[in-house]
């Protein structure tokens, strides 16, 4: 494809991210617009916000790289991650945002009144985050590489300065409507082209697919461990969802907790909406791109259709569209993972600093966080092999699923957790999480042990959880004194509280 | 983050949390989510015992280029979509009149 026209694109993307991200910084002033845009956002707002920073580069270019490698059954991925937002609704949503804190760590330590559970989740939310934006750094690279030969470095270097400009500057009032944009451009992005591939598909005589029957059946693999992993992916995506930073950041910009509700049923139509498409580019890659999969580049399979379907200017132009599509998908992750992760750091600094005279103020502290906090995964995005986008982004799922997903869901729901039990359950989670990763990638053992490793959620889950109970269990005694008054804030509506600091 | 609260405020709160209507707000969500959450998840773990032991039946082509499968798949869609509005439906309709309700009696108790 033209090399003009994908630089044309990318440039244009960034353009407006830079110029959304501008024009949302006239409204932000106060410590809580930076934070949680004053907890003003609509649900239609949010919901797009929410969908536009959900829907990460797995998602845009891994989905349909994962049909075309696979089949049918990775259908699993998009299902998982979409089913992720209707447990978020039914176990944390409206409670969380009840519970009036800014963010995990904030409802950890308002729950459990422990500073030492607070500490603990901030630590996770950064590696989570982390974990996360390693996967956006390497595939902007790759995306960058793919349209316009540019070095494999310069793409992720790109994305991580204007995420960190957009932050700085304006904070989730900013990100919000950036990120609102940025759904919408996605869900054109992919749209477009597909009605001009599927005529081209149905038009060039070839109305029955090249590929082998046996794609079209769900082969996956028909022993158990195909069964362990399709089991270990659904319990990653189910449960991780609920404890993925950016994500529940997110319910905090809700005015209150039925906003909360309306906003993720908004969201669920907009993800199932999306997710149909990349499964076309799937499909149709199978058809005229299976030469990826034998180079290991099905990554790049949604870039590369339309110029090998169409070719000329056209298929030059939807590859452009979809270039700022993926674009956008890089932008809009990355700006809420930063932006989560440097609300937890920020909120350290800010406490650290805190002495009378000399304080930093919490905006300072977020702006230094950001630009702090995106260091380490970028420089890991640098060195680090590549693996797989979609597969990388299941092991921050894990990693959520096996931490913070026990905390919320007790939490809110069983009032016999203490603050051991919760960092018992959180550290014992997270590091059977946090090892598995990089087992696999420093290492790649074989057999059943690699299969465990390659997706630990099945197993990591349980100990997150039973940890949690068991310890809270041996640890009656400490259940915090206010507990009943915490459990009626999480489960009636927000004015019964006169004193809430919002 | 430990704020303070007046000593009537929290006798307010533990009287609420003892009171039947609160017991009453987490029966009605545990009797609506437990059942629906076994059966959803009932649901998505059978798409993949089809997929792994049924390949035949999964693989039959209905029509064109679909077969069993994919639409399984998109149904899978389809429900998730329908449980949330069910759900949303129900928190409206039985969960928050009963919050709303402890609520006043708690803005009449602190005024009182």
């Amino acid at each position: 494809m033209s090399t003009t026209y994908g630089i044309v694109a990318v440039a244009l993307v960034a353009v407006a991210t830079l110029g959304i991200g501008a024009f949302g910084l006239r409204f932000s002033r106060t410590t809580s617009d930076f934070y949680v845009a004053s907890r003003s956002v609509s649900p239609v707002w949010n919901s797009s916000a929410i969908g536009g920073e959900y829907l990460s580069a797995a998602s845009f270019l891994g989905v349909a790289g994962l049909v075309l490698a696979y089949g049918a059954d990775m259908l699993w991925y998009p299902i998982g991650w979409t089913t992720g937002y209707l447990m978020l609704l039914v176990f944390v949503a409206a409670p969380l945002r009840r519970s009036g804190a800014y963010t995990i760590p904030d409802f950890a330590q308002v729950r459990l009144q422990s500073v030492r559970v607070r500490e603990v989740a901030s630590v996770l939310v950064v590696a989570v985050g982390w974990l996360y934006l390693i996967p956006q750094f390497q595939g902007a690279g790759l995306t960058l590489r793919t349209v316009t030969g540019a070095p494999t470095w310069a793409g992720t270097v790109l994305v991580a300065v204007i995420v960190v400009i957009n932050v700085v500057s304006g904070g989730m009032r900013s990100i919000t409507f950036v990120q609102a944009f940025q759904y919408w451009l996605k869900l054109t992005a992919l749209l477009i082209p597909v009605f001009f591939l599927l005529h081209a598909w149905s038009s060039d005589g070839r109305p029955s697919p090249v590929a082998p029957q046996d794609w079209f059946t769900p082969l996956g693999r028909t022993d158990a461990t195909g069964l362990y992993l399709t089991y270990s992916v659904m319990i990653a995506t189910f449960l991780g969802t609920m404890g993925l930073p950016h994500v529940v950041v997110r319910f905090y910009t809700n005015p209150d907790g039925r906003a909360a509700r309306r906003t993720t049923l908004i969201v669920l139509a907009l993800l199932g909406t999306f997710y149909l498409l990349p499964t076309i580019y799937g499909v149709l890659g199978r058809i005229y791109a299976g030469d990826l999969l034998a180079a290991g580049r099905t990554d790049t399979v949604v870039l590369e259709l339309p110029s090998r379907m169409l070719g000329g200017s056209t298929g030059e132009l939807l590859a452009a569209l979809l270039t700022a599509g993926a674009f956008a998908a890089f932008l809009s992750t990355s700006s809420g993972l930063t932006m989560s992760i440097a609300g937890v750091l920020g909120q350290g600094l800010a406490r650290s600093e805190q002495r009378p005279g000399r304080r930093l103020s919490t905006i300072t502290a977020l702006r230094l966080a950001a630009a702090g906090g995106i260091l380490v995964p970028l420089v890991l995005a640098l060195s680090a092999e590549r693996i797989s986008v979609a597969n990388s982004v299941t092991f921050a799922f894990a990693l959520a699923a096996s931490t913070f997903c026990p905390l919320l869901v007790l939490g809110i729901w069983w009032r016999g957790l203490t603050a051991h039990g919760a960092i018992a359950g959180m550290i014992g989670g997270g590091l059977c999480a946090g090892i598995a990763p990089v087992l696999t990638i420093v290492w790649g053992p074989d057999g059943w042990l690699g299969v465990l490793m390659s997706q630990p959620a099945a197993w990591t889950v349980p100990i997150g959880f039973g940890l949690m109970i068991g310890v809270s269990l041996l640890t009656r005694d400490a259940v915090p004194g206010n507990v009943s008054r915490t459990m009626v804030r999480l489960h009636t509506p927000e004015h019964v509280d006169v004193e809430r600091q919002d | 983050m430990s704020e303070k609260i007046s000593v009537e405020a929290h006798e307010a709160y533990q009287r609420i949390h003892a009171s039947e209507d609160f017991a009453q707000l987490k029966k009605s969500y545990f009797g609506f989510v437990v059942p629906l959450t076994i059966a959803f998840m009932a649901w998505y773990l059978l798409y993949v015992l089809l997929s792994n032991y049924a390949g035949g039946f999964m693989g039959h082509v209905l029509f064109g280029n679909i077969n069993v499968a994919l639409v399984f798949g998109l149904l899978q869609f389809v429900t998730t979509f329908g449980i949330a509005i069910w759900y949303a439906l129900f928190a409206a309709r039985r969960m928050d009149p009963i919050a709303d309700r402890l609520r006043d009696e708690y803005e009449q108790e602190i005024e009182r």
